[in-house]
Parts: C-alpha cells; sequence; structure tokens
C-alpha cells in the first residue's frame, strides 16, 4: 500500500515536473442541453493548449499532451489554422438555435497554411491525403475539383501572423464532401489524438453505438495559434476537439427524463488525470417551460450572460466525483411526463432546395431568414457548386419578401449583393465559387436563386451506384449579430456561421453497359462515309453490262 | 421578272420568323439540343456577356465559347438592339439568302461557262441534260424559298443561335470565291476558319477555283503561284485575327476556350453528332486515340475529293461544307440546314440521285424522334441515352447517304456528259454504269 502510495507520489511529481516543463495544459468539458421539443444536445470539448509559437518549427518535436501524429503533421505541411469536421446528420436551426462548433452534412476541412508556404495546392494535395489516412475518411477526395479559396466566409480564428497580411489572405483552402457517411471507424482515431485517449474521463462516456444511433452527431478538430498573454507578446496553439450529439430520449422511453447513462449506456468513475480541468454543464434556460431537477446536485451554479439575456448553467466538477470514488451519473428528472414546446426560431437561419425538373438543367434556391424585428444583419453568402453543375451567373436573382408573406411565389424586392466575388468553374478542374454579401432587412425573407446546366460526365467519371445522385455541398452563411440567442458568450457583437441544406442532384446518365457496342455503332456511321467516299472517289464510272458476277466492260 | 417572288418569298420569311419570335417555341428551340451547341447557344452567350460587363474574362469558365471578336461584337449589338435583338437574327437570316440568291446568279453563270467551254467534249446524246438558262434563273428563287422556309434555318434562327454568324462567314466566302475576289475570299475564309476553326478547309476549293480563273492547268507556275498567294492570305488573315483577338483580351486563354474546347471535346452535352455518346463511353486510356481519329476523319476528306473534283471546285466547296457539317465535334441543325440550302445550286444533278426518298424520309423520322426521345430520357426517365444516341446516329447517316448520293449523282452526271445520257445497247441489253 505504502509502496504505492510512493509511485503515485514519483508518478505526479514527474508529471507535474512535466507540465512545468513542456507549460501545456488540457481542459475536458461536457455541455448537455435539455431542448424544449425533448432532445438532449451534447457538446464534448477537449481542449489541449501548448506554449509553442507555431512557426517554430524546432518547438514540434518534443511533445507531452499534444497529439504527437497530429502536431507532426500540421508542422510538416505548414498549417497555421486547421478546421475539419465529419458530421452525420442536418443541423436543424429552427428547432435547435445555434450549436457550439457549426458543421455541414459530411465532411469540411478548411486550413490556412503559414505565410511563406510554397505551392499550396500541391501542400493541401499531400495534407489531404495524410488527414484521410490519419481520420479514416475520404478526405483525399477533397481535391483541385472541390477545393476552393473563399474570400470573405472564412477568416483565421486565432492569431494572425504580422507580416505579410496581403499575401496570407490567399492561404486558405476551403472543400466540403457532402456525401461522406461517418461512424466508429473516425471516432476511434480522433479518440486517439486525446491525452487519456478512451480510458479515462469525460471520453469514456463515448459509446459509439450509442453515439452513432443519433440523428445528428458531428465530430470536430479545430487547430489556431492563440495569445499566452494579455498582451499577445506570447504565442501559443490551441487544439479543440469537439464532438456533439444530439440525442431524443423520447423515441426509446415515454417519458423525457435523461441521464448519461441512458444516453450513453455508460457511466463515469474516473476524470481525467492529466486534465487541469474537466467538468460538465447542464443548460437550465429550458427550465422555466418544462421544469425538471438534476440528480446529483451541481457543484455550483453559474450566470452567464449572452447579450441581454442571462443563462444558467448547473456546473459539475468531475474530479469531485472521481476523487470521491463515485460514480458520476448525471440524470434530469422531469416534473411531468412529457412537457413539449416548440422553440423560437434564431435570428438567422436558412434554407436551401433545389429547383426545376428533368436532368437537363436545375436551380438552387435559398431563403435566408432575419427575424430580427429591427436591425438589417448583413451576411456573406458562399456557395461551391461542383464542375458538372455549369452555373450561369446572370440567373442569379435577389429578391427580399416580408416575414408574413408566404407565397414567395411572387415577387419581392429585388436587391443587388453589397459585394461579389465569382470565380467560374472549369470543367474538371475546379468548382463554380460564389459569394455574396448580402443586407438582410429586418423581419424578412430573402430569396436567392440561380440555374445551372447539368453535365453529362464520362462514364468512368460516375460513381459505382450512377443513379443515387452527386451532392452539393452547403452553403456556408457568415454574419455578426447584435444579440444572439444560444450562445455562450457575454460580448456585444457574436461570429455566427450557419450551414444550410447538402443537396442530392441527378445527372443524366449513359448506358453503362454499351461502350462496345457505341464505339462499334459510332464507327460504323464513319466508316460508311469513309468507304462510300472512297469508293467514289478514287474509282471510276464506266459503262458495261451485268452478266452475274461478271460484268463485260465497254 | 423576279423582284416580286422574291419579295414575296422574303417577306414571308420574316413574318415567319417574327411570328415565331412570339411564340414559346422560341424560348423551348433555344435550349434544344439538336438546335444549339455548347458553342452556339445563347445562354451561354447571355452568361458571357455578363461576365464581360462585370469586367470579368469569360474564358475563365468553362460556359463561354465564343471568339474574342464575337464577342465584342456581340456585346455591342446586344447593347445597342436591347430586347429587340430577334430582328438582328431575322435581318441576318434575311442578309444570308440575298447571298444564297446572288451566289445562285454567280454559280449559275459559272456553270454556263464551264458547259460552253467543254461543249465540245460532250456527247452529242447528252443535248437533253445540259443546263439551259432560265432553268437556272428559277434555281435563284428555288434558293431562297428553300432557305427561308427550312425549317432547320427557322429553328436556328428562332433559337438565336450563333451559328448564323458562321453560315454567314461561309455563304460570303463562297459568294467572293464565285466572283473571283480572292483578297475578300480568303479574308472571309479566315473569319469562318476564325468562327468556328472546320471552315479552314474551305481554302483548298477557293484556291482551286481563282487559280483555274487564270489558266486551265493547275499544275502551270501561274496557277501554283495563285494557290500559293490564296492560302497565304487567308493565312495571313487568320492570324491577323487571332492576334488583333490577343490585343484585346491581353492573353492566349481565348484559345483554349475556343478551338481547344472544339478540338479536346470536353463537354459530352448530347447533340445530332457522333462525338458525344463515343467519348462518354470510350475507355480512358484511348480517348485520346480516338479523338485524333475523329479530328483527322472530319479534314482528311479534303484530300481525296480535291483530287477527284479538281475541275468543279464549287461542288468540292459543298462537299466540304456538308461533310464538315456531319463530322464536326459538336453540331447542329444549324451546319445542316447551310448545306441542304445549297443544294438548288445542284438541282441538275438531283435526278441521278439514288436515295432521296429514302433520306428524306429518315432526317424527317429523326427531328420528330430526337425531340421525344430527349424528353422520355431526361424528363420521364423511362428511355436512356441510347435512344438519343441512336437518333443521332440515324441522322448522321442519312445525312451521310444524302452527301454520298449527291456525289454520285454529280460524277454520273459528268460521267453521262461525255457518254450520252442514254445507255447503250450492247447485244440487245442496256449496259449499266458501274463503279470501276
Amino acid at each position: 500500500m505504502a509502496a504505492s502510495i510512493a509511485i503515485r507520489l514519483i508518478f505526479f511529481i514527474l508529471l507535474f515536473g512535466c507540465v512545468f516543463a513542456f507549460e501545456d495544459d488540457f481542459h475536458e468539458e461536457l455541455l448537455v442541453k435539455p431542448m424544449k421539443n425533448g432532445q438532449v444536445y451534447t457538446s464534448f470539448q477537449f481542449t489541449t493548449t501548448w506554449n509553442v509559437s507555431v512557426e517554430d518549427e524546432k518547438s514540434f518535436e518534443h511533445y507531452h499532451l499534444f497529439s504527437k501524429s497530429l502536431g507532426e503533421v500540421l508542422s510538416h505541411y505548414s498549417v497555421q489554422e486547421l478546421h475539419l469536421s465529419l458530421t452525420q446528420g442536418l443541423w436543424h436551426y429552427e428547432k435547435w438555435g445555434y450549436p457550439v462548433h457549426d458543421a455541414p452534412p459530411g465532411a469540411e476541412l478548411w486550413v490556412w497554411f503559414r505565410p511563406g508556404t510554397e505551392n499550396i495546392d500541391q501542400t493541401w494535395t499531400d495534407l489531404i491525403n495524410v488527414l484521410s489516412g490519419m481520420f479514416c475518411a475520404s478526405l483525399n477526395f477533397l481535391d483541385h475539383r472541390s477545393v476552393v479559396t473563399p474570400h470573405l466566409a472564412f477568416r483565421p480564428t486565432g492569431v494572425t501572423p504580422s507580416h505579410h497580411q496581403r499575401l496570407f489572405a490567399k492561404n486558405i483552402r476551403y472543400a466540403t464532401l457532402p456525401n461522406e457517411n461517418v461512424c466508429t471507424e473516425n471516432m476511434t482515431p480522433w479518440k486517439k489524438l486525446l491525452p487519456c485517449g478512451a480510458r479515462a474521463g469525460l471520453t469514456s462516456l463515448l459509446n459509439a453505438y450509442k453515439v452513432y444511433d443519433t440523428s445528428y452527431h458531428s465530430l470536430g478538430v479545430h487547430f489556431r495559434p492563440i495569445c499566452m498573454s494579455d498582451d499577445c507578446s506570447v504565442h501559443g496553439v490551441e487544439l479543440v476537439q469537439s464532438l456533439a450529439a444530439v440525442f431524443d430520449p423520447t423515441l426509446t422511453s415515454r417519458s423525457q427524463d435523461w441521464s448519461l447513462k441512458k444516453l450513453f449506456a455508460r457511466t463515469m468513475s474516473s476524470s481525467c488525470p492529466v486534465a487541469s480541468s474537466s467538468i460538465a454543464m447542464v443548460d437550465l434556460s429550458s427550465n422555466f417551460s418544462s421544469p425538471f431537477t438534476l440528480d446529483p446536485l451541481p457543484s455550483r451554479e453559474e450566470i452567464a450572460l449572452r447579450g441581454r439575456i442571462k443563462v444558467r448553467y448547473a456546473v459539475y466538477e468531475i474530479r469531485d466525483f472521481a476523487r470521491n470514488q463515485r460514480v458520476f451519473n448525471l440524470a434530469a428528472k422531469y416534473k411531468s411526463e412529457m412537457s413539449f414546446s416548440a422553440n423560437e426560431p434564431p435570428v438567422v437561419h436558412a434554407q436551401r432546395f433545389q429547383t426545376g425538373y428533368g436532368q437537363a438543367k436545375g436551380g438552387v434556391m435559398s431563403l435566408l431568414y432575419n427575424h430580427h424585428p429591427k436591425e438589417n444583419i448583413i451576411v456573406n453568402y458562399l456557395e461551391v457548386i461542383p464542375w458538372f453543375c455549369r452555373v450561369y451567373l446572370h440567373t442569379l436573382k435577389i429578391e427580399s419578401f416580408d416575414k408574413t408573406v408566404h407565397d414567395i411565389s411572387a415577387n419581392g424586392t429585388i436587391r443587388k449583393p453589397m459585394h461579389f466575388h465569382y470565380v467560374p468553374g472549369k470543367d474538371r478542374q475546379r468548382p463554380y465559387h460564389l459569394e455574396l454579401l448580402l443586407d438582410l432587412p429586418p423581419n424578412s425573407v430573402t430569396r436567392l436563386s440561380f440555374e445551372f446546366d447539368r453535365a453529362l460526365l464520362k462514364w468512368t467519371e460516375y460513381p459505382p451506384d450512377a443513379n443515387h445522385g452527386f451532392y452539393i455541398g452547403s452553403a456556408v452563411i457568415s454574419t455578426v449579430v447584435r444579440t444572439a440567442k444560444h450562445i455562450n458568450d457575454t460580448s456585444e457583437s457574436f461570429f455566427l456561421r450557419l450551414h444550410t441544406e447538402t443537396l442530392l442532384i441527378t445527372l443524366p446518365t449513359p448506358d453503362f453497359s454499351m461502350p462496345y457496342n457505341v464505339i462499334c455503332l459510332a464507327c460504323t456511321v464513319v466508316a460508311i462515309a469513309f468507304g462510300s467516299i472512297h469508293n467514289l472517289t478514287t474509282r471510276q464510272l464506266i459503262g458495261g453490262i451485268s452478266c452475274g458476277e461478271n460484268a463485260v466492260l465497254v | 421578272m423576279m423582284a416580286f417572288p422574291f419579295l414575296l418569298t422574303c417577306f414571308v420569311g420574316m413574318g415567319l420568323r417574327y411570328w415565331l419570335f412570339g411564340t414559346s417555341l422560341a424560348g423551348w428551340f433555344a435550349e434544344q439540343n439538336e438546335i444549339v451547341t455548347p458553342l452556339t447557344s445563347w445562354k451561354r452567350v447571355t452568361e458571357g456577356l455578363s461576365l464581360f460587363n462585370l469586367d470579368r474574362s469569360p474564358y475563365e469558365g468553362d460556359i463561354f465559347h465564343e471568339t474574342p471578336l464575337v464577342l465584342r461584337l456581340l456585346n455591342q449589338l446586344n447593347n445597342s438592339f436591347g430586347s429587340s435583338l430577334y430582328i438582328l437574327f431575322m435581318l441576318l437570316d434575311l442578309l444570308i439568302a440575298v447571298l444564297l440568291e446572288r451566289i445562285a446568279k454567280h454559280h449559275g453563270r459559272y456553270l454556263l461557262q464551264e458547259q460552253a467551254r467543254k461543249i465540245s467534249e460532250y456527247s452529242t446524246e447528252a443535248q437533253d441534260i445540259l443546263l439551259k438558262t432560265n432553268a437556272l434563273q428559277i434555281t435563284r428563287l428555288i434558293i431562297v424559298a428553300g432557305y427561308l422556309f427550312n425549317p432547320y434555318v427557322v429553328m436556328t434562327c428562332i433559337a438565336k443561335s450563333t451559328a448564323i454568324f458562321n453560315n454567314l462567314a461561309i455563304v460570303s466566302a463562297m459568294l467572293l470565291t464565285l466572283k473571283g475576289n480572292q483578297t475578300w475570299a480568303c479574308l472571309w475564309i479566315a473569319v469562318a476558319a476564325y468562327l468556328s476553326f472546320y471552315p479552314i478547309m474551305l481554302v483548298v476549293p477557293a484556291a482551286i477555283f481563282i487559280a483555274q480563273r487564270q489558266g486551265t492547268d493547275l499544275s502551270s507556275p501561274q496557277c501554283i503561284s495563285s494557290v500559293m498567294k490564296t492560302v497565304l492570305c487567308t493565312l495571313t488573315s487568320l492570324t491577323a485575327l487571332l492576334y488583333i483577338s490577343f490585343t484585346l483580351e491581353g492573353s492566349w486563354q481565348f484559345l483554349n476556350s475556343t478551338y481547344g474546347f472544339i478540338l479536346s471535346v470536353p463537354d459530352l452535352t448530347p447533340n445530332m453528332g457522333v462525338f458525344w455518346y463515343f467519348f462518354t463511353e470510350m475507355f480512358e486510356h484511348f480517348c485520346l486515340f480516338f479523338l485524333w481519329v475523329f479530328q483527322i476523319n472530319a479534314f482528311i476528306y479534303t484530300v481525296p475529293l480535291s483530287i477527284k473534283l479538281r475541275d468543279q471546285p464549287i461542288f468540292l466547296m459543298f462537299m466540304l461544307i456538308a461533310l464538315m457539317a456531319i463530322f464536326k465535334s459538336y453540331p447542329s441543325y444549324a451546319d445542316c440546314a447551310l448545306y441542304l440550302s445549297l443544294i438548288p445550286l445542284w438541282r441538275h444533278v438531283l435526278p441521278q440521285t439514288r436515295n432521296n426518298f429514302i433520306v428524306v424520309c429518315m432526317l424527317m423520322v429523326c427531328s420528330v424522334l430526337a425531340p421525344v426521345l430527349w424528353h422520355l430520357w431526361i424528363y420521364s426517365g423511362s428511355a436512356n441515352a441510347n435512344f438519343y444516341f441512336a437518333i443521332a446516329l440515324v441522322f448522321s447517316t442519312a445525312q451521310i447517304f444524302l452527301v454520298t448520293d449527291l456525289l454520285f449523282a454529280f460524277l454520273r452526271r459528268e460521267y453521262d456528259l461525255l457518254h450520252g445520257s442514254k445507255p447503250l445497247i450492247i447485244n440487245g441489253k442496256p449496259t449499266e454504269v458501274i463503279l470501276e
């Protein structure tokens, strides 16, 4: 017993020594937000900060808490900032508000490369291949056919280099893979990046059977350089790994009650020993409309200001539970069995769908809602359309309507974009990239639409399930709003990024069983012409009598 | 004497177009793949013009494929005509009709001259197939009516296909060649080649024709220098046009969007040609090989036909225009319509053709079935690409039958002129004319 205590002591001394020497920190956090409609949003966030400069490649040689496999890749490919998300399902802004980390269905990757990176396109290609292997995802398909350099939609989220600002603005690459299926094989490598792996702490809750049985789940990896001191003279890096899932406890039982055990089929008995903090929070904002009680009682309650709205959180220090050898199973019990109510839609949200019929032409239409009663909201709208949908820019039409008008087929007020960035696509080379800066009037719906032609591809360019269709990635809406609800922040204005629905379009298909027939028939037709003309030009007409097979010449 | 029927024809032709422009057919035709191709679609031109007016190069993308000079011309025309742009297309059609009438006149005169020159070589029994002046007079009306009321021409015009500029250039080149105006003929051939590349072939018949006006023997030094002059003049004009485009555009990027697009066939949008489905279904590693084969095929006929028809350069020109329309990478009804309109020039060889009925039936069936099968494939989902491709193949085959049949009929008439139109009777059996 004494020996084991001694070993533990030595271990902790070493550990703290290491922590001190490496100056890195690990925090784990779980946010549970019961929603009014009975669903439960859980968001895990694992943050590793490390006191090294992103530009100093030497410091990426010795690792402590920061993942070595990822660190080496980031350093080798001159990554300044990296954001990767792997998502299944669509986030319903209208019902659920805004998530902690926004992500479109499928895979999304955007990377800022360090200033001075040579041949960014090649670096990007190498990077996606490495990440593809690392996360077991088809990220290698994010090649030049789908990648764009966004103009305004994506800005660095961390510290930006002080020099080469103008050049740096072009160092971003953005691509999405809307048809990526996300499953256990993506979560396992994601867990391996964490200092405690899946063995202790909040990660021990992550049961793939349960997480991948939800209506929405999203994995994220966010790397950025940050300030380590108040005056920002010391730079460090931050790696945020996030996992979000929306559970629906009412699907399996007749009550709205939920507990960690019910959601994840697991409980937690330890916190991650290397974590500086390990907390779980429950958003109590829905407690007014559908009251519930929490068990165990929270360590403390905190009040956060979101703009002008106060939100109460119940905060649990998981370490206290682990120290007391107690199993941590957070549970909520509702006063009444079912007490649903609809959520109010958030200030800005959007819907997108395709228009037209048939497989020759088509169109995309987006409805952008501004629910703010008084203020105009300026949004940036980014659309990346694959090359096989040939977009006609002259068909772009932006109209706004009063929110009370339900007939959107009517004509509204024509609006001009405040700013406009367009890179036309090229066949088999690059996608169509459209960015618009729009001013949304208060209490309005803005309709944005354009048309495209569907291309007939070569038969080898179709996927095996050609008639399933092709995906168009989500449009990205970025904006700054004054008083957003549902965001844990106290500042005056909030940056918001929303993703719309992905679209599934069908392209005309050739008959895949026909190559030989087509080649033969087309060549035959050419041969008819060639043969006849050859015949008529190389021989001459003469008179004669045909007698069976022999002709008697005159 | 002929003025009234001419005016009436033109008036009715224009009236027909004006009426059709007002109907919903205009929008429908403008989207039919048989009528417009990615090269000639007005929708793509609109896109190009809107990019151009945003100070962006339309050649950055893969939608616009017109040449820089046409881009600026169309921009100018679009700005000045505005919503009444359709009047421009009507006027262009009328202009082509008038040029065709001039062609018929000069061609008639040329045929009579040739007949007079060679009459001593002709058989005495060929009297009844010799050309008469008044028959040639009526050709002038037939060609105008044949053009203005050709449904393919009408559809092309209503669809605002920019192929009309290409047709105008080819018709002008033909007229100026007939007039023997070397410099202008070369310039117009260069313009046609500048617009759609394939008409560069027309330099061969033009050179032969102009050389023959100076001396009958093609191998004489005089003729050779004339041929050289024509070829050089055309190439110089073409280079000049390309250079002007380069200076206007500031880069050679447009070459890839125009000629690169024509030659490498990246856009496999269905049309009435043989290229699209062939290259959709082609195995990846053979694509380049067959691309060369098919493009060479479009040009190769120039060689044997120039040798065979060296004494009839205008007919050679017609044959090349027809073969170009069949074997170009993005053919449409506009190309087909052009050579169909020229057929009345050789009205006198038609009695010798053998498969008129079949060809006319095939063309009619294709024209009706193509939109039907397109609808079944794209909108109803009850047919597939093979159906439309089959129709495209039949349409190509019909055109090949027609063109080779005309070539045969022409050669047969030449034979008859020398040997008499009545078959010889040997041993009580009439002789047949066969190829040997």
